[in-house]
């Protein structure tokens, strides 16, 4: 094995890879468009152009981390696979049904998503648990060998088994399982314990159904790729980016694709945190901001945030998961005026197709990205270094329009998109910090992404942060961030106890459970046990409550003193997300989770050379930039290449690189810290 | 309409208020206690400007956002604002006395105050599971006066600077089956006051107080003048639609009826020839007609305009004081949300018939049950107030929606999982009522079934249905939705129908009570509609049958 480890991140438009080399803290990228049609194919091209151009051989692979926005596709696109399910009679449109509510408030013309499994492949087995699990009507086997039999006739290839309370006692879905195995070797088959061992039929049912649908679409790829790699004769076995942070073999991920939905974004927030780590700045704001949509998370104390629910394609999906924002806006997001007069951005994008007026490929409309060229931020010469022409007079026309419409004249129009699309930021970030009871003024914005240095002052000053940091690869720090991914796996098991000594028996049992499950894991994963750590951690809420709040469990250990250490830890913590506690009211355990993590070591990248010349030096050109306290002025245009450690300058400037542009507003100051980071400071801070 | 703000400076104050009702949702929801709120998002939360416009509204329960106007009118009203201090907050739910709907809604308003100044107020509805009167769960179709359906508040204050009126709050609790859901979820409702507050003090110290005020009346401006343009598209003219609930007597119904005047950019509509109000609670209070009529209109006009008090100088209502639509007091109104289900269906007909290509078939309400009665796992007494969701009517282009609540309404269904945990119940069955939406060119949504089976033995139910009698009518040739049904023991010799209002009937351990919601009507000649949509009926389990 050799000193090279790859990281892949595969988008939605474009393929990312940076090969690492250990021996020398050396990394080299290549970016070229994804092929939709085998994401694979993109891969084994871009591996082998890299390998190729520093004549590397295969064999110096010693690890691949893999970040993959197919599962998301899929789902999106509808391109999975024809799934049935087998479910407790009478339950048979848990799906269809959901939770009662209308998919839009007040427009009646948008339909009720389409489930993963429909009905006509949901069929119903006798067999009921109560809600402590104990059994009320017996599992009739004999329904499931017919009933799996007319799935398969009708073409289905995966098979979600979801049974009332199976969160309690998983004894009926196993046996199913055995029983559907037993007939049908080859198919693929999940129980809804398997994916989520949680409370709440509908989102249990969903999370996976969806499970199901993705298995063989998964499957085929992850076998695609790995049987490729080999036979480029690359040796090691990729690791997959899953959306809770941790990188798993894919064996673990092509039992549970239903995991990977953040693969993408998660490179971001992980390189973010490392961020965090290398500039000695625990509290970050993670700020990746590209053409169609933003992505915003919390570093805090070092720490990724997390959560257990997100959303795909209208359902819940209850998975662990990185605590990640996602809004569609970015630079591609269409400006418009709604018929009252009030100028809106978004969310329609103009995407990559025919993208903003300034690419010439046929859009009109006004986007955030015409906005930026409009006001001088962004250069209307070139893009991606010169690679790619484009029409900047398209953009002055697009927003010389829109300001008509509005009533406008063109600068303000320009400038009230930058606004009203930084509002918008502004509200993502409000979600993942003021929602969740963190004050975003403790903290740093770290902006990357191909459009977030650009936005990146504006954005702060709107939520009150003083200090951004932009890394020196701004545009692909998510492929840079998968190098450094952790191995993990998160398990979670529901026991709705109060929290009181006499039930402490019965939690010490769940952690058993916990700990069976990380341990088949771990064997699976072939990871040694003296590289894990163990994160555990209890929800609690107060009895009645429907919301819980997770607090850590140390070791592990459920006795007399840990479990008042967790009811004190939780009445503080509900005080300072909701302002109050109730001293008398009796708190409730809801659900245990245990976190494996084995952390690698941060590759060390070069550490780049000091500067030597003046600052001056890197000053390419200038040209006017409009700023909302200047107007247009003009302004110094730096070329990141050139900006070393030691490098210190002011705003206002505007720093452009091939992957990015930064702007730096006047009264602004910059420094380049060892690792070349871009330190910004915005006025009137200390 | 002078010194309107730019539309930039306009949109951005606008974006943080939101925000700010936003942060107070997720804050009551976060921190209810009874399923109701916590699990099904029976609550709205609102800011308002200082003359008491409706500025936001999060995206919660439609009909509230007349309740939560009606509670800040009344407060204006009642209190003089140097009577009002900072730290002072009101709560509010009668009908006829606080701007309430009905009675088991409590509204908590807060001023927020710049120098002394009251700037803006902010609001929240939470929908309580029992505030007292002569049926659990405070909300039930056989009242047949307001003094029957629990504790009825004027604005009272519950905070006075910041302290917590102790006496006001144990009266809510001692009124209430359920004291100690009440003490939580009042807890939940001040908590997401105070945040609103908190938010709305920080955006006022960062732009200034009359900024503020103004991006918030030109907001407001910004709306109207959305809405005007929505309006002039129409052709000018008068509309007419009518429906029926079902009336006092069994057999007999009440007519709802609605004249809609499209003329000088405005919609006027006018419910005379409506029945006079019922003996019975399904009589709907003014709060909520306006409530019904702005939703209708906005779904209808501009799906993705702000829901704020500038959408209103559009709209004119008038009604006859003592109808269905514009009760006098004592007159019971706790299930006036099934009401205004068939009242939308009314006002969604006249308004569709302005618009060319718009058509609504009738729509399948909601059914409510009550299950009340001792927890045998723990001893407690428990009240579990549910509503079951019905279905959408077809449209003119496409079929209608299965298993939602309708267009005035918005909580969420409570899991069976959680139910399970939380009441002496197990549902034996949860499943869409197949074929229950009229058939059509374009189908109408199916209702739902669900199979109650009960665990203890002293409970009881209180049921309300509307569209039990009267099916959603189709139109344009499409079939009538499914009636709504109440069942005891469907599946035993002894099954019987119960009627359209229970009061506590009781219920043994080991029976089983069904509600089957009514269907969506169907649009348009069945004989029209398209071969794969026909194959797709089959495939679902939806037989083409007329009824």
């Amino acid at each position: 094995m050799g000193d090279l480890v790859i990281s892949i991140d595969t988008g939605g438009t474009f393929t990312d890879l940076v090969i690492h080399d250990r021996s020398n803290g050396r990394r080299t990228i290549h970016k070229l468009p994804t092929t939709p049609d085998d994401p694979a194919r993109g891969i084994l091209d871009g591996i082998a152009v890299l390998l190729g151009d520093a004549e590397w051989s295969p064999e110096a692979v010693h690890l691949l981390v893999h970040g993959t926005t197919l599962a998301t596709n899929a789902i999106l696109q509808r391109r999975y696979a024809k799934t049935g399910m087998l479910t407790t009679t009478g339950f048979r449109d848990v799906l269809e049904i959901g939770r009662q509510r209308r998919p839009s408030f007040y427009n009646l013309d948008v339909s009720k998503p389409v489930p993963p499994a429909t009905r006509d492949c949901i069929l119903e087995i006798d067999g009921r648990l109560d809600e402590t699990g104990l059994e009320v009507v017996p599992l009739d086997e004999d329904a499931i060998r017919p009933a799996i039999e007319s799935l398969k006739h009708s073409g289905v290839v995966a098979v979600a088994i979801c049974f009332m309370h199976a969160y309690a006692n998983p004894d009926h879905e196993n046996r199913a399982k055995e029983i559907v195995r037993e007939i049908w070797p080859k198919a693929y088959v999940c129980t809804s314990v398997e994916v989520l061992r949680e409370f709440r039929e509908f989102e249990r049912f969903a999370s996976t159904a969806m499970n199901a649908s993705l298995l063989p679409v998964i499957d085929s790829y992850l076998e695609r790729l790995q049987a490729e790699l080999k036979a480029a004769g690359i040796a090691a076995s990729p690791l997959v980016m899953q959306s809770n942070g941790g990188a798993v073999s894919v064996a673990t991920v092509r039992k549970a694709p239903v995991n990977t939905f953040f693969s993408g974004p998660a490179g971001g927030v992980i390189a973010a945190a490392n961020l965090a780590r290398e500039v000695d700045i625990p509290n970050l704001v993670s700020f990746d901001m590209g053409g169609t949509s933003t992505d915003v998370s919390l570093i805090r104390e070092g720490s990724t945030a997390k959560r257990n629910l997100l959303e795909m394609a209208g359902f819940p999906v209850r998975v662990p998961a990185l605590d990640i924002h996602t809004i569609g806006a970015g630079g591609g997001s269409i400006a418009w005026v709604d018929p009252g007069g009030l100028l809106k951005v978004g969310p329609q994008s103009a995407g990559a197709v025919p993208g903003p007026a300034l690419y010439g490929r046929g859009g009109e409309e006004a986007t955030v990205t015409d906005a930026n060229v409009f006001l001088g931020r962004l250069s209307g010469a070139s893009l991606i270094g010169g690679s790619m022409t484009v029409f900047s007079e398209k953009s002055i026309a697009a927003v010389t329009a829109l300001g008509d419409r509005a009533g406008l004249d063109p600068v303000d129009a320009a400038a009230g998109i930058l606004e009203i699309v930084n509002v918008n930021m502004m509200g993502a970030v409000r979600v993942v910090s003021i929602e969740r009871g963190e004050d975003p003024r403790d903290y740093t914005l770290a902006a990357f992404g191909g459009a977030g240095p650009l936005h990146a002052a504006d954005v702060a000053r709107e939520i009150g942060i003083g200090h951004i940091v932009v890394p020196p690869r701004p545009g692909l720090l998510s492929a840079i961030g998968l190098l450094d991914a952790d191995r993990r796996g998160d398990f979670s098991v529901t026991r709705l106890l109060p929290a009181s000594v006499e039930n402490l028996p019965a939690l010490r049992e769940g952690v058993e459970v916990l700990s069976e499950r990380g341990a088949a894991w771990q064997a699976g994963e072939a990871l040694d046990a003296s590289s894990l750590t163990a994160e555990w951690c209890a929800d609690l809420r107060y009895l009645g409550q429907a919301f819980e709040i997770t607090l850590p469990l140390k070791n592990g250990t459920f006795d007399a003193p840990a479990l008042a250490k967790l009811i004190a830890g939780f009445h503080r913590r509900h005080e300072s997300l909701n302002g109050y506690t109730m001293p008398d009211q009796p708190i409730e355990i809801v659900t245990l989770r245990l976190g494996l993590a084995a952390r690698r070591s941060v590759s060390e990248s070069e550490i780049p050379t000091p500067a030597t010349t003046s600052v001056e030096t890197a000053i390419q050109t200038h040209r006017d930039v409009w700023f909302p306290v200047t107007g247009f002025v003009p302004t110094p245009i730096y070329e990141r290449i050139h900006l070393k450690p030691g490098h210190c300058f002011a705003g206002p400037a505007i720093v452009e690189q091939t992957d990015s542009t930064t702007v730096i507003p006047p009264g602004a100051s910059v420094a380049l810290d060892a690792r070349a980071n871009l330190r910004i400071k915005l006025e009137g801070t200390i | 309409m002078t010194d309107m703000l730019d539309p930039v400076t306009t949109e951005v104050i606008a974006r943080h208020v939101l925000a700010a009702a936003e942060e107070m949702g997720v804050t009551l929801m976060r921190t209810a206690f009874s399923p109701n709120i916590k699990e099904r998002n029976d609550f709205s939360t609102a800011v308002f400007d200082a003359n008491g416009d409706v500025v936001a509204q999060a995206e919660h329960v439609p009909i509230h956002l007349g309740s939560m106007i009606g509670a800040i009118e009344s407060l204006k009203e009642r209190f003089p604002e140097e009577d009002i201090r900072p730290g002072d907050m009101f709560l509010a739910n009668d009908p006829y006395n606080g701007g309430g709907s009905h009675l088991p809604d409590l509204n908590l308003v807060a001023p927020v105050f710049h120098d002394g100044k009251i700037v803006a107020y902010v609001a929240n509805i939470a929908h309580h599971a029992d505030v007292g009167g002569m049926v659990p769960g405070s909300e039930a179709a056989v009242c047949e006066s307001i003094f029957q359906e629990g504790l009825r508040l004027p604005p009272v204050r519950l905070m006075r600077e910041g302290e917590l009126a102790r006496d006001i709050f144990e009266v809510v609790l001692l009124n209430s089956r359920t004291p100690d859901e009440r003490r939580g979820d009042l807890n939940a409702q001040l908590a997401a006051n105070h945040v609103g507050i908190r938010a709305l003090t920080g955006l006022i110290e960062r732009y200034g107080a009359d900024l503020f005020k103004n991006a918030l009346a030109s907001y407001l401006d910004f709306t109207e003048r959305r809405f005007h343009a929505a309006v002039a598209e129409l052709p000018e003219g008068r509309y007419a639609a009518e429906d029926f609930l079902g009336g006092d007597d069994p057999g007999t119904v009440a007519r709802l009826a609605c004249m809609l005047e499209v003329s000088g950019g405005r919609l006027s509509f006018d419910f005379s020839g409506t029945a006079p109000q019922l003996r019975f609670a399904r009589n709907i209070p003014n709060q909520a007609l306006v409530a019904t009529v702005f939703c209708v209109v906005k779904s209808l006009l501009d799906p993705d305009a702000p829901a704020n008090g500038g959408a209103f100088r559009v709209i004119g209502i008038s009604a006859p004081s003592g109808s269905i639509v514009q009760p006098t007091p004592p007159a019971p109104v706790g299930t006036r949300s099934i009401s205004c289900s068939v009242l939308s269906d009314v006002v969604l007909s006249a308004l569709s018939q302005a618009i060319p290509g718009r058509g609504f078939a009738g729509s399948g309400p909601h059914h409510l049950l009550v299950l009340s009665g001792t927890d045998p796992r723990n001893g407690r007494y428990f009240v579990d107030y549910e509503t079951v969701a019905g279905a959408i009517g077809a449209q003119a282009h496409r079929d209608g929606l299965d298993a939602v609540r309708t267009l005035t309404s918005g909580s969420a269904n409570l899991p069976v999982e959680a139910l399970e945990h939380a009441y002496p119940v197990r549902v034996e069955r949860y499943a869409l009522r197949r074929g229950s939406g009229g058939v059509g060119q374009f189908r109408g949504g199916d209702g739902i079934v669900r199979d109650y089976r009960i665990l203890s033995d002293d409970v009881t139910v209180s049921l309300s249905g509307e569209r039990q009698d009267v099916a959603a009518p189709g139109v344009a040739g499409g079939g009538a939705g499914a009636v709504g049904l109440f069942m005891r023991d469907p599946e035993d010799e002894g099954s019987r129908e119960l009627p359209s209002a229970v009061q506590e009937e009781p219920l043994p351990r080991n029976s089983i009570l069904r509600i089957e919601t009514p269907g969506g009507a169907g649009y348009g000649d069945p004989k029209a509609r398209d071969p794969v949509s026909v194959e797709n009926d089959i495939r679902d389990g939806r037989p083409a049958i007329n009824r």
